[in-house]
């Protein structure tokens, strides 16, 4: 079980803020992403239902029991913080075992998950290694069998993989979800990339200013940004923002067109650019469009390798369908 | 990190240090302020009558109170002064490539283990004595006339065993500032042609500059207590000659049992030392906040 | 220094620190070799510097004559009892302040500080009345409280500097773990700091043996550690400088060995941190 319920908690610091008013449900087995630029207040919030900090106000539940006052080692979660944490004077054996050494489960037993947890994670053979001298990505899943072996309600991860270098992130992301659809507990996992949240989220939570600015599934926030904010956050590369006359002709305030909806050709189209930086990825390139007369730049998909250079001049056509209509406060129409 | 619970923790846990330190400041603080206002003599029984500012007037005004504010000014500053630029020399020396660097700086440094006890009394008898001491031999064996160091400069000599004892403190803090130094800094100055001295002065000098505030304000803290290197080599003498204000208090309330008139020395002790302490902290604050 | 250095400059550099170091040494050089010698060695003109018999009687005179083992455990008790009962109350008061830190932790470390300010002289007459009183005066019990007391904020703001060093994230982790706070100090803390530890034990070890001014205030015979016991030397009879030197040797040689040993982490426990 691994269901929490946030109602009206806030969090202060002192005078500031962080968090206002916020009501938050994460059902069981769901595996939610925190997103959000650095400040937004996810870690906060992960604090908070983790029990490192106090709520200012408000009520956290867990499993539908009352939790907001209990302290951190009772709230049967674990986290994964971003700097591993490990215990550096322990074995990694010993890391493992610690928390089920401090919920007192019988040595046997004790054993019996370390060994399926190394097994899991590839940590057989470092298990009488110090963290010291082991590598970030293998720390990473020490740090991850120390949170299994305590079956917890749920799993909390603190940008876990921002410690890591590109490649290593793409394959601990994968486990990470794999361990996911094994496991079928909980997770909440903050980051503020949102790579990952598109790719791990059943539910991605958009924060800004300790707001929720919109929660929903993935392709839910990727179809319908609720808002400017949300629409310019998830996509990658960013989703294109059209100001003035053309967006009036839609009837809006702004409109926003992803740079994978628009089709890019050397004959006729609706707009007109100049090509000013073209990045050739192989199977899809970007081009910045100068000159458009409609923003300053406009970046546009093209699938594999097309013959088109610096300087160029181009047409630009968005799919009429895939156009996002937003109004002058911001919010979809 | 802070919940409501680790605050409390924390509260319950900073409390035994809290209350045994200002139990161990205020009571004996109140009782010294109390008894200096009483005339309150152990070898005198009866009642202790309030007497007001008495015992004060006495203390400022007796003979030995001048000549020991002097003595302890004297004796703060000159070893202030020996060990600070005797220590950035010899750091500036044991900083150098050589051969059996480890060693020097053991020797360096093993004075400051030295009990003052131990260091005055050797001092006194095999250094310092005119008759058996080594500098007697020295200065026989050079055709001079021995020297009786302790009567004739009881001061100087003790200034001269305090400073032995605090020259490698002083030495090993400002070795270990000096060689956190930027090499590549002194390399640049010297590309840009500053000579030696100026390297010294402008590049040097500023980066000790926070080493040797520790290094006064620590010492000061120990060299206005100065005590037990007076007790065992000139028991305060000739006269008040090497009596510092620790060392007459202690004369005033151990050896005559007048408590009043002690603790009333006791009072004007503190008074000094906070005056000392703000001027340091002052200059403290300046050098060590960035 | 990547450059390279003229082999004639660096020679010149060692005669030159090497016979700094050994004059600075030079006192406790000459005492140990004193102890070894006959009296009338010791007091010889010209000096005898290696060429006398050498001879171990002076030390077994001095344990004989004085006991010098008792003072000697007295000196042990003391600094050891007073830095060990110095740590259990310090090493809670230094989480408290390193890892939940408020508005007015600086404060209360500067005011803890500020007791060291104190001149002990200030409060030598109440004390020892209390002392007196209380029927503390030469023993040792007394002599640790007053030692602990004394050395109480230097241990605090030691184990603080060495605990700000320690992630906080590893103490929420052990929090996250179900660890109570009984076992994150025990388990994850302490064995965390134990080289931070060590060198405050260290030093404090040094500054309670050194320490002489309550030691010779508030001690006769019974409780004399070695501080007052050498002060006893302090009115000779007859020849006694080689027992003089025998009996030093033995009070510093112990002292000065731990000091090497610690001499790196000395600066910063001395400095407050202030130095690295």
């Amino acid at each position: 079980m691994g269901q929490i319920t946030l109602s009206q908690v806030t969090k202060r610091f002192g005078d500031v803020e962080v968090i206002p008013p916020l009501d938050l449900q994460i059902d069981d087995g769901e595996f939610v992403v925190f997103v959000g630029p650095s400040g937004c207040g996810k870690s906060t919030l992960l604090r908070l239902i983790a029990g490192l900090e106090d709520v200012t106000s408000g009520e956290i539940r867990i499993d539908g029991t009352e939790a907001t006052d209990l302290p951190p080692a009772r709230r049967r979660l674990a986290m994964v913080f971003q700097s591993y944490a490990l215990y550096p004077h322990m074995s990694v054996r010993k890391n493992i075992a610690f928390p089920m050494k401090m919920a007192k489960v019988p040595e046997d037993e004790q054993n019996r998950r370390i060994e399926a947890a190394a097994k899991a994670l590839n940590l057989g053979d470092y298990l009488d290694r110090k963290p010291g001298q082991l590598s970030g990505g293998q720390r990473q899943r020490v740090a991850i069998g120390r949170a299994i072996v305590r079956e917890p309600a749920a799993f909390l991860f603190d940008e876990p993989l921002s410690n890591l270098d590109a490649a290593l992130r793409v394959g601990m992301r994968l486990e990470i979800s794999e361990l996911h659809e094994r496991l079928a507990t909980t997770m909440i996992y903050v980051t503020h990339d949102q790579v990952e949240a598109m790719t791990m989220a059943d539910k991605i939570v958009v924060l800004r200013a300790g707001h929720i600015e919109q929660v929903g599934s993935p392709l839910e926030l990727y179809r319908a940004p609720r808002n400017l904010f949300v629409a310019g956050f998830i996509g990658s590369p960013r989703m294109n923002f059209i100001e003035g006359a053309e967006a009036g002709a839609h009837g809006a305030h702004t409109i926003g067109i992803r740079p994978e909806h628009i089709e890019v050709s050397d004959g006729p189209g609706r707009w007109q650019g100049r090509i000013a930086v073209s990045e050739h990825l192989g199977s899809d390139t970007f081009f910045h469009v100068h000159d458009t007369g409609l923003a300053d730049v406009i970046t546009v998909r093209a699938s594999g390798e097309v013959g088109l250079r610096h300087g160029d001049t181009v047409a630009l056509t968005p799919r009429a369908d895939q156009i996002h209509r937003f109004g002058a406060d911001g919010l979809r129409l | 990190m802070s919940t409501k619970a680790s605050r409390a923790a924390a509260r319950l846990m900073i409390s035994p240090s809290v209350i045994l330190l200002l139990g161990w400041m205020l009571i004996p603080l109140g009782m010294t302020l109390y008894f200096s206002v009483l005339r309150y003599n152990l070898l005198m029984p009866g009642d202790n009558p309030f007497v007001g500012f008495e015992n004060y007037s006495y203390f400022l005004t007796d003979p030995g109170f001048t000549a020991a504010i002097w003595n302890t000014l004297a004796l703060v500053l000159g070893v202030l002064v020996i060990t600070i630029v005797g220590g950035i020399l010899l750091a500036l020396l044991l900083d150098q490539p050589m051969w059996g660097q480890g060693i020097v700086r053991i020797l360096v440094i093993a004075p400051f283990f030295v009990m003052p006890t131990v260091s005055a009394l050797v001092w006194k008898n095999m250094f310092l004595n005119p008759v058996n001491g080594l500098f007697a031999h020295l200065f026989k064996a050079l055709g001079l006339t021995p020297y009786d160091f302790l009567a004739q400069a009881p001061l100087a000599s003790i200034i001269g065993i305090v400073a032995w004892q605090w020259l490698p403190f002083a030495t090993l803090i400002l070795l270990t500032a000096l060689q956190s130094l930027d090499s590549e800094q002194l390399e640049a100055a010297e590309m840009d042609g500053a000579s030696p001295l100026s390297r010294f002065r402008f590049i040097m000098l500023p980066h000790l500059a926070r080493a040797i505030t520790v290094v006064i304000l620590i010492q000061t803290i120990f060299l206005l207590s100065v005590f037990a290197e007076i007790l065992v080599t000139t028991n305060g003498g000739p006269g008040y000659a090497s009596t510092n204000l620790t060392y007459l208090i202690y004369v005033q309330s151990l050896l005559q049992y007048d408590v009043g008139m002690g603790s009333a020395g006791g009072v004007v002790a503190i008074i000094l030392a906070n005056i000392v302490a703000i001027f340091l902290m002052r200059m403290i604050g300046k050098n060590l906040e960035t | 220094m990547s450059r390279a250095v003229k082999p004639q400059r660096k020679a010149l550099n060692t005669v030159l620190a090497w016979g700094m170091g050994l004059l600075i040494f030079f006192p406790i050089l000459w005492t140990v070799l004193t102890s070894f010698k006959t009296e009338a060695e010791a007091i010889a003109d010209p000096p005898i510097w290696f060429n006398f018999s050498w001879t171990l009687e002076n030390y077994f005179t001095v344990q004989e004559r004085s006991n010098y083992f008792r003072h000697f455990w007295n000196s042990v008790v003391i600094s050891v009892g007073s830095t060990l009962i110095g740590l259990i109350i310090a090493v809670p008061a230094a989480w408290a302040m390193a890892f939940v830190p408020g508005k007015r932790t600086k404060d209360v470390l500067m005011w803890m500080l500020s007791t060291k300010m104190l001149p002990p002289v200030g409060v030598l007459v109440p004390l020892y009345l209390i002392f007196r009183d209380l029927g503390l005066l030469d023993t040792r019990i007394g002599l640790v409280f007053v030692l602990t007391m004394i050395n109480l904020p230097i241990i605090i703001w030691m184990l603080y500097t060495y605990f700000r060093e320690i992630p906080v994230d590893i103490l929420e982790a052990a929090r996250m773990d179900g660890a109570g706070l009984r076992d994150e100090v025990v388990h994850v803390l302490l064995p965390m700091a134990v080289p931070g530890m060590a060198s405050t034990v260290l030093l404090n070890i040094i500054l309670a043996w050194n320490e002489a001014f309550w030691t010779l205030n508030l001690t006769a015979a019974k409780a004399a550690p070695l501080t007052a016991f050498i002060a006893s030397y302090s009115s000779p009879e007859g020849l006694f400088y080689a027992k003089l030197s025998a009996a030093s040797t033995m009070a510093i040689a112990p002292i000065l060995i731990m000091g090497w040993f610690s001499q790196k982490q000395l600066v910063r426990g001395l400095t407050f941190g202030a130095v690295k």
